[in-house]
């Protein structure tokens, strides 16, 4: 029996513990909203996360095996006072004045307020009197939009990521790439027109078939496009090899 | 051990650059600029050049060409031109993030044209390069466009060579710096998915021109 309450105390405490959490986050994400002019999505979803979060923990510690089930046990009011309660106020930050008639029934209540009761019950009358086949109609309707949705929802995701998919290569172009390094590195692109179909390729330079040797050992480097202009320096210039 | 006592006697620093190229669209280049200025060391704003490249090469036959890039500032007369000499790029394995290559890059006076053609070189092409360049510490951004010339000589009359610009990320240190990969390829993430900045092996980018 000591064992269970002292589990009941544990289990409270940590519960209390998450929802002071929660009604922490939930003022701070109030402050932020009712304060700062340049509020930026990301610091919204940021709190949003911090939220889903805390209320998951929360859910995870209700359900945890630990914790008794809170609604088996009974909490009765013993004495109700109309007289100022200086440590409740304290407790709940200001909100609860008094342990009177009038806000025991709304704090301890365990069912819906009496007016949403009553709507609720006016549907639940509404739905027993339909006929069955009514009722059918109405599901098959309902499931069928709620299908047309999904499908409406996914489409559009998927859209929706090809789109940013395809803005992303936007940014820049391989083949840009190519044609400026190929351009800084080797001229292509550069040299006037009329030079670059030069006779190199037609009238080999005699150097060439001089230096078999030579152009052996450097075999690995591939044939660079700047021949086109070597032959007309290897007449000229003095320092032949 | 060795490269610092050859380099005492030469007094010449082995230099090598660590380097990463990739492009930009027109369209998207001022997000990219927008994006180095929030991520790059700032000195005052960006920081803007024009400058004129010309590639001299020297050599009997095509597997046996030297090539020096001469550069001069065009928005800036009282610049040095500048002389450099970049070699093979080296693209390593898939364990390394970055291509490496040797660069020699030295100041000259304004006759530096008419040295390298007296020596025997030839201009081999030339382009007008412009845009903005941004430091990260000692990594340096360009983004700048490539622009054909249409009159040999005149860099007025220019063309722009493609629709793109280019990107390039790079570190100029002494050899051995392998850990500057690691600082680059990080560097190259916060750029994605705006820009890729590839290890491009130029090598087959040369057979295709071919």
């Amino acid at each position: 029996m000591q064992r269970d309450e002292k589990q009941l105390d544990n289990s409270l405490e940590a519960t209390i513990q998450r929802v002071q959490d929660l009604k922490g986050s939930l003022s701070a994400l109030l402050v932020k909203l009712e304060t700062e002019y340049t509020l930026n999505w990301p610091s919204v979803l940021d709190s949003f996360a911090l939220l889903s979060g805390q209320i998951s923990s929360l859910n995870k510690l209700l359900k945890h095996e630990k914790t008794p089930l809170l609604r088996n046990y009974v909490l009765l009011p013993l004495l109700l006072s109309p007289d100022r309660d200086a440590d409740l106020e304290k407790l709940t930050e200001g909100r609860v004045l008094a342990f009177n008639h009038e806000v025991v029934p709304d704090y301890l209540r365990t069912k819906p307020e009496p007016d949403v009761e009553e709507r609720q019950q006016h549907i639940s009358k509404q739905a027993s009197n339909m006929t069955v086949e009514n009722a059918q109609k109405q599901m098959n309707a309902v499931n069928r939009i709620s299908t047309q949705l999904l499908d409406m929802i996914t489409s559009f995701r998927d859209e929706w990521e090809l789109a940013q998919k395809t803005s992303q290569q936007q940014t820049s172009s391989i083949a840009d790439t190519n044609t400026l390094l190929a351009a800084v590195n080797f001229g292509k692109g550069l040299k006037s027109g009329s030079e670059n179909v030069h006779s190199s390729q037609s009238q080999p330079s005699p150097a060439e078939h001089a230096q078999p040797g030579r152009q052996a050992s450097s075999s690995m480097k591939a044939p660079s496009s700047i021949k086109t202009n070597i032959k007309s320096a290897s007449s000229l210039h003095p320092y032949q090899r | 051990m060795e490269s610092m006592l050859a380099a005492m006697n030469k007094k010449i620093v082995p230099l090598q650059e660590y380097f990463l190229q990739g492009s930009v669209l027109d369209a998207s280049r001022d997000i990219l600029l927008h994006r180095l200025r929030g991520i790059c060391d700032n000195i005052g704003g960006i920081e803007k050049f024009q400058d004129h490249e010309m590639v001299y090469t020297i050599g009997t036959n095509a597997n046996n060409v030297l090539q020096l890039r001469a550069r001069r500032a065009l928005d800036d007369p009282e610049a040095p031109w500048l002389l450099r000499y970049v070699g093979e790029p080296d693209f390593g394995d898939r364990s390394k993030h970055t291509l490496v290559r040797s660069s020699i890059d030295v100041g000259t006076s304004d006759n530096l044209v008419q040295f390298l053609t007296e020596m025997g070189f030839r201009l081999d092409h030339e382009f007008v390069v412009s845009g903005h360049f941004f430091r990260k510490g000692r990594m340096k951004i360009t983004v700048s466009k490539i622009y054909r010339l249409l009159q040999p000589g005149d860099t007025d009359k220019v063309e722009a060579l493609s629709k793109s610009y280019l990107v390039e990320l790079g570190v100029v240190t002494v050899s051995g710096q392998d850990q500057v990969q690691e600082e680059m390829k990080n560097f190259a993430e916060h750029l994605k998915p705006l820009v890729h900045l590839e290890k491009t092996d130029l090598r087959k980018l040369q057979q295709m021109g071919t």
